[in-house]
């Protein structure tokens, strides 16, 4: 008898640890993006990016003028956001790369590259708009959520910041992200009375860039694949019949040039 | 080991029969008011044992059954709710670990649901049903002979020498 309650002790333990084992490490339920709150994701943002400025292959542009310029420019965009739930902060990173990305709690990076290709503080505003869209439309959490699942993200490692860098700066977002993105940049570049078709224009500058021999300075040009498409999508985008452009007040060139001492 | 002779439907009355029936359909009326703290569940299920357990060993059976057969989800239950708490507390993440838990925790209830039935109706019936596990422990424990209890009165020895 003895024998017999001991065989059934171990099937009942041996069935239900099964269960609990198999939905744990073959997951049927897919990590929802929900799962992570926004204020979550701003901390744990914040505490990417502090690691992240520590890394002695980092640099960030201490420049006064170039800070307040991107403030500048974000700050437009944030005014005609609605309700958002997020701090936005934006980092000019030293690099040749051409290239804007985003890590998780409204961490909106740029490069120096990006900003001596821009041709104008219009066209920087509309990179900029898409990625806000990517961080509005927690593309960029959902991304990390699945590429590295909750726990890892939220473990704060400092291994997994590097990683967390690495795929948000050198791997695209899909092709429907991608879209919902450029949608939502258009609405919100007019909103904050930017011409939404400067973002074409830029989108045109990388494409004829493409066949250029320095192809591997345009980063953003690997990551973001069908311009042909997009553009056409963008211009598509018609703005309402009283919408009027306010140029951004700020001295481009002179900017590209700070930019420039600073490399 | 010896056990008492099992008694045969016809040998167990109708009180007797509900009374077993009762151990299990108690610990659905005891859900819902535990459903917030499984653990009250628990304790429903123990206070019924003790008043029904003179009620003789079918009824004995059938109400230890249940009670064992309740204990592991109940523990299973509050571990969730626990797990639940803390997480939202503390601001933890809800991991693939959490969820496989979810899914034990709900096929541990759906499988005592099912089983709690059908000894339900079985008792009702007069019959015998053992769980898994459960049903061998609830019947050895009540239908083993104990030298001790089952001799009859005490009785004075001499001292061993």
């Amino acid at each position: 008898m003895r024998t017999s309650i001991i065989r059934d002790l171990v099937i009942l333990l041996v069935v239900f640890g099964c269960i609990w084992g198999i939905i744990s490490f073959f997951p049927v339920f897919p990590e929802k993006v929900e799962l992570l709150s926004v204020e979550k994701e701003q901390e744990l943002g914040g505490k990417y990016l502090e690691m992240l400025m520590k890394d002695p292959g980092f640099t960030v542009v201490e420049s006064e003028e170039v800070r307040a310029a991107i403030e500048a420019i974000g700050l437009r965009l944030e005014n005609a956001l609605e309700d958002s739930e997020y701090e936005y902060n934006y980092v000019v990173v030293e690099d040749q790369m051409i290239n804007a990305f985003t890590l998780p709690g409204a961490n909106i990076l740029v490069t120096t590259g990006l900003i001596g290709f821009a041709g104008s503080a219009e066209e920087l505003a509309a990179v900029i708009a898409h990625e806000m869209a990517h961080v509005e439309k927690r593309h960029v959490v959902a991304r990390l959520v699945k590429e590295l699942g909750i726990a890892v993200l939220t473990s704060g490692d400092q291994f997994v910041v590097g990683e967390v860098t690495r795929i948000m700066a050198s791997t695209g977002f899909d092709r429907g992200q991608e879209q919902d993105a450029d949608a939502f940049a258009c609405a919100l570049l007019e909103d904050a009375q930017i011409e939404p078709r400067t973002l074409a224009t830029f989108f045109r500058k990388l494409k004829e860039e493409q066949d250029n021999p320095l192809l591997e300075k345009f980063e953003i040009v690997s990551t973001h694949p069908n311009f042909t498409s997009r553009i056409r999508y963008v211009l598509e985008y018609v703005p309402d019949e009283d919408f009027e452009a306010v140029p951004l007040e700020m001295e481009w060139e002179d900017l590209q040039g700070e930019v420039k001492d600073q490399e | 080991m010896n056990y008492h002779p099992l008694p045969q439907p016809d040998e167990i009355g109708v009180r007797e029969r509900e009374d077993a029936m009762g151990a299990y359909f108690m610990m659905f009326a005891t859900a819902a008011l535990g459903l917030p703290l499984p653990i009250l569940n628990l304790v429903a299920a123990i206070i019924y044992y003790f008043v029904n357990r003179s009620r003789g060993r079918f009824v004995q059976f059938h109400t230890l059954q249940s009670l064992y057969s309740q204990l592991p989800v109940t523990l299973l239950n509050l571990g969730l709710v626990v797990w639940i708490i803390t997480n939202l507390v503390k601001e933890y993440t809800f991991t693939e670990v959490f969820w496989g838990y979810v899914v034990m925790v709900a096929v541990a209830n759906l499988v005592y649901l099912i089983f709690s039935i059908v000894g339900a109706v079985q008792a009702r019936k007069g019959y015998f049903y053992y769980f898994l596990f459960f049903g061998k422990v609830a019947y050895a424990q009540v239908y083993r002979v104990r030298e001790e209890k089952d001799a009859g009165p005490r009785v004075n020895q001499p001292p061993k020498i």
